[in-house]
Order: C-alpha cells, then structure tokens, then sequence
C-alpha cells in the first residue's frame, strides 16, 4: 500500500529557515539602515534647534533694535544663556526646580492612584461607565484653574492647594486611557484566565495589568504635559519657591534674563521629562511593530 | 498520567439570555475516561454551546453535567479549553504563558520541571525564553496546548483551535495531540467542521443537528495507531461521516455548492486574472 509518510514536526515549519550567511549579510544591512536613521534624525533635530535659535536671536535683535522695547532685551538668547550659566553653577536652578518637581510628583501620585482604578472601573462596569460618563465629561472640560480658588479655600496650605489643582488637571487623561486600554483587551484573554483558574487578584494584577500597562503610561505622558502646563500659573498662588514663582519673582524685579533662563529650564525639564516617559513606554511595550 | 474523567450530560439543554434561540435541546450523553470525541455539524448546532458547558465556562438553562460523578457548577483548572485564537499573553514569553495555570493555582514549585516537560512533549524545548509574539501560528498553539497540558487536566476540550492552521501545521498538530491524550490518558472532546479531522483525532463522532441543537448520529471510528487519511479504514469512517452530517444537515455536500453562484465558479481567481492581464 502506497501510504504517505506522516508529516513531521521539522517539515511542518518549525526549523528556522535562514542560513548563516544571509543572517549576517541582513544584519549588517539592518545596522547600516539604523544607523542613517539616527543620523538623519539627529541632523533634523539639530536644524530645528538651530531654527528655534535663529528666530529667538531674531527676536532679541529687533527687541534691543527698537527704542520702545529696548528694557526687554536681557530676553536674548546671549543675556539669558550667561544667566542660565550662572544659576546652574551658583545652584539656584536647582533650588527653584526641586519644589516643583516635587509638587509635580505628589499631583500625579494622586491622579495615578485615583484615576487608574477608576478608570478600569469605567472600563469593565458598563453601569458605572453609563453612570459617570456626563458627570465626568462636565468635569473634564472646567479649566483646572478655575478651581484655584475652591483649592485655596479648601486646603489649609498654599502646597496642598497647587497639588490639588496639578492633580485635578492630570486625572482626566489616566482615567480616560486607562478605561479605554481596557475596552480593548481581548476578551479571550478573561475566557483562558478564569479557565486556567484564576482569582480576582490575579485577573487584576497578571492579566489587566500587564494588558493595559501601555494605556496607563500613555494616560500619564498625557497627564504630564498638562500637569506642567499648570505648574507654573498655580505656583503664582502664595508660594515662594517654585519655578512658576521664579518666573513672577523675575519679572517683579524686572530681571528678564533670569525670567528667560527661567523658562529655558522649565521647557528643557518638561522635555526630558516627557522623553523619559517615551522611553519607559518603548521599554515596557509588549506590542511588536510588524 | 491522568485517569481522564467521565462525563455524562442528563437532559442539557440551553437557550440564550434574553428569550433567544434555544441552542441546545436535551442533550444526553456519556464519554468515558481516556476517550477522543469529536462534535460535528454546521454551524449554530450548538456544537460551542456544549463544549463551554461541559468546561463549566457557561452554565446549561436545564439538565446538569456530572464530571466523575460530580455535578459542575464553574470552570475547573482540571477542565481545560483551547480556543480557535490561541490566546497567549502577547507580553510573556513561553514559559510564562506555559507556567500561568501553575501560578493562578499555587503550583509555582512544579514549574520548574514541569514546564520543561510539557514543552518538550509539544517539541518546543527550546523555544521557552522567546516572546510568544515571534512564533508562528502553529507553534502559537502548542504553546497553548502545553500551557493547557501542565495543569495536568483530566478532560482537554477544543473548540476548532486547528481551524486557522495551514494544512500541514492542522496535521501535524492533529496527530500530536491524540497521541499525547492516549498518552497521558487525558479525555478528548473537540468541536471541529472538519471531517477529516474528527476521523484524524477521535474515537467515536457525534454528528450534531440544528433547531435546537441535538445529537443526530454517532459513528464510532475504530482505528488504532497512526492514521493517515490514505488509510482504507480513514476513508471508510470518513464516507460514514460524510453520509451522517449530510443527514443531519438535510442536504448533500454537493448541494452546498448551490449557495455558490454559478459565475463565481467560472470566474477566475483574482490572481488568475492578473495573470492573464
């Protein structure tokens, strides 16, 4: 009897098929192609900094050019970098950057810990999402300053108060991009959990988790931005440290090039910021590009 | 090595939420430990609707389901699905995704051996450290199948987890897991469409029917060893088969191609036509 022979495990695709050779060749071809990637990235970024630089420099020209705006010229990129210099090697920039990462620090801490669980609480509850959904749309669209003087009256202190409206302003992105990051985990994913025996704890903590890790970190880059958008006119409230009371401080005393270096650090630490979020999320992405 | 489980349907019958369709009619039925039982027919006989009652995953509207001799009321780690979508956990790598039922179950002391084991028994040994992500189809649900099989179940259940397989994977996959059931004495119910594959992978077939879903026939398939669709005996219970979803369907394979326009039969494919362009 002519009978096929039984397929194999190694015929049915399970035995890599490239040869060394051509790995090789491909990884070189690969590394060649990364490698003028980041270098055309770099030339990109550097141009735009040296664009941002021209227009700045433009600008203070035509500042110190003109008789009627000639007391702002300390705004140049020249006076500021000089004072800027001077901040970082007498330690003020320090001194005026730790309170506010700190207030950053505590606003998210309590956006996190609020808006994580209820997200996923709008998430997996269909009557709890039915329930908030207009309550919580009114209050993400009220500007969270507006709630500046609520949070003065309400909190004892002034620090309380800029934590309360950095937090107010950074719930909304956690909470909605958690919630969503659930919508989407594949339902499967809860059939073969409970199948393969697990409890609630380890749905919440091995499975939901992980699943929506993604979702969360972007809620929290998201969080971030508008946390530091608010940082500084909260940190006009009573407080007298801060990078938003270094800004006032600057302008009162009518020292425009500290108040540029002032803002110079404020976007050169919101950027790192925000760039290290970026790199914890690439870090921690489960999700393989294609 | 298991004992397998008995399980036995008294008067199953299921109708969804809602006063829908009853999906299934009085199911009575009895599979002894170690056996291979495949459900078949066409779509929305029930065929799913059954096998999520017999793990436990949904509960039946009337009647009851005794595994051992015990009625089930939830899922049981001793019970254990696979599903058409392997449903891996896309930010674990192999032995993770194998060792998950050993977590959830407190059994992380086996994991070490195992894991290793069952890996080895669905030929992925060395495969454990890679992310699930990078493995094919195929590959994708051994992990599945050694992830079900670490928990050491009495009953394994498929529902269609061969079906998105090319033809050489589904075969080769059919073959490794009746052999590791006989092997490990595990019971084996499998829903599938595919005739060929419940000849491939079971002891005895329940052909089943539509409104409301009940079983039709039953054809058993006496075939010991290795089976090979070129087999006499595999064409035999094959044409048994045919004749007994046909029954059940009230139509004959051939009439199927009626719900296929006469045109698109004449039609070339796609890249036929391109070619020809």
């Amino acid at each position: 009897m002519n009978q096929a022979s039984p397929i194999t495990t190694r015929e049915a695709g399970f035995t890599p098929s490239y040869s060394p050779g051509s790995s090789k060749a491909f990884l070189s071809e690969n590394m060649r192609g990364r490698i003028g990637g980041g270098l055309e990235s770099l030339g990109y970024t550097l141009a735009g900094m040296a664009l941002l630089l021209a227009v700045w420099w433009l600008g203070g020209r035509m500042v110190a050019a003109s008789d009627d705006l000639y007391a702002f010229a300390d705004f140049a990129p020249a006076p500021t970098l000089v004072r800027l210099t001077d901040m970082i090697r007498t330690g003020e920039a320090f001194q005026i950057t730790v309170p506010s990462l700190y207030r950053i620090a505590s606003g998210l801490f309590w956006a996190i810990t609020i808006g994580v669980p209820v997200g996923i609480l709008v998430g997996a509850i269909a009557g709890f999402r039915k329930l908030t959904n207009v309550p919580f749309q009114f209050l993400r669209m009220i500007s969270p300053l507006s709630w500046m003087p609520i949070a003065v009256m309400a909190f004892a202190t002034w620090e309380g108060a800029i934590v309360f409206l950095i937090a107010v302003a950074a719930i909304w992105p956690v909470l909605f991009s958690t919630a969503s990051g659930l919508r989407r985990i594949e339902p499967s994913w809860f059939k073969v959990a409970r199948n393969l025996g697990a409890r609630p704890w380890h749905m919440l903590f091995v499975i939901i988790l992980p699943a929506i890790s993604q979702d969360i970190l972007s809620g929290i880059r998201l969080a971030l931005g508008v946390a530091w958008i608010i940082l500084v006119p909260a940190e006009y409230l009573g407080v007298t440290s801060g990078l938003g009371y270094a800004i006032n401080d600057a302008r009162d005393t009518l020292e425009y090039d500290r108040l540029a270096a002032t803002v110079v650090i404020i976007g050169v630490i919101g950027f790192s910021l925000d760039s290290l979020l970026q790199l914890a999320i690439a870090k921690l992405s489960w999700l393989r590009s294609s | 090595m298991t004992d397998g489980a008995h399980i036995q349907t008294i008067g199953v019958s299921h109708t969804y939420k809602g006063g829908g369709t009853q999906a299934l009619g009085q199911i009575d039925l009895e599979i002894c430990p170690g056996e291979a039982v495949a459900l078949v027919g066409r779509s929305g006989c029930g065929k799913s609707t059954l096998l999520h009652i017999l793990s436990g995953l949904s509960l039946p509207t009337q009647g009851k389901v005794l595994i051992d001799g015990t009625r089930i009321t939830e899922p049981s780690p001793s019970r254990i699905m696979m599903f058409q979508a392997p449903s891996l956990y896309p930010w674990m790598s192999v032995e993770q995704n194998v060792g998950l039922g050993l977590r959830f179950n407190g059994k992380m002391r086996e994991a070490g051996k195992r894991i290793p084991e069952v890996l080895e028994l669905v030929e992925l040994g060395d495969y454990a450290k890679r992310n699930v992500q990078d493995l094919s189809g195929g590959q994708q649900q051994r992990v599945a199948l050694a992830r079900s099989l670490a928990l050491k179940p009495d009953v394994l259940l498929l529902d269609e987890p061969l079906s998105a397989l090319d033809a050489f994977t589904r075969h080769a996959l059919q073959r490794d897991i009746r052999k590791i059931c006989k092997e490990l004495g595990i019971t084996l119910v499998l829903v599938t469409h595919d005739i060929n594959e419940a000849v491939m992978m079971a002891d005895r077939a329940l052909v089943m029917k539509a409104d409301p879903g009940d079983i039709e026939a039953e054809i058993t398939i006496p075939i010991s060893g290795d089976r090979l669709p070129s087999m006499a005996a595999f064409g035999e219970a094959r044409r048994e088969l045919v004749a007994a979803y046909e029954a059940a369907a009230g139509m004959a394979m051939a009439e199927a191609q009626s719900f296929i326009p006469q045109d698109s039969l004449n039609t070339p494919a796609p890249i036929d036509r391109l070619a020809a362009n």
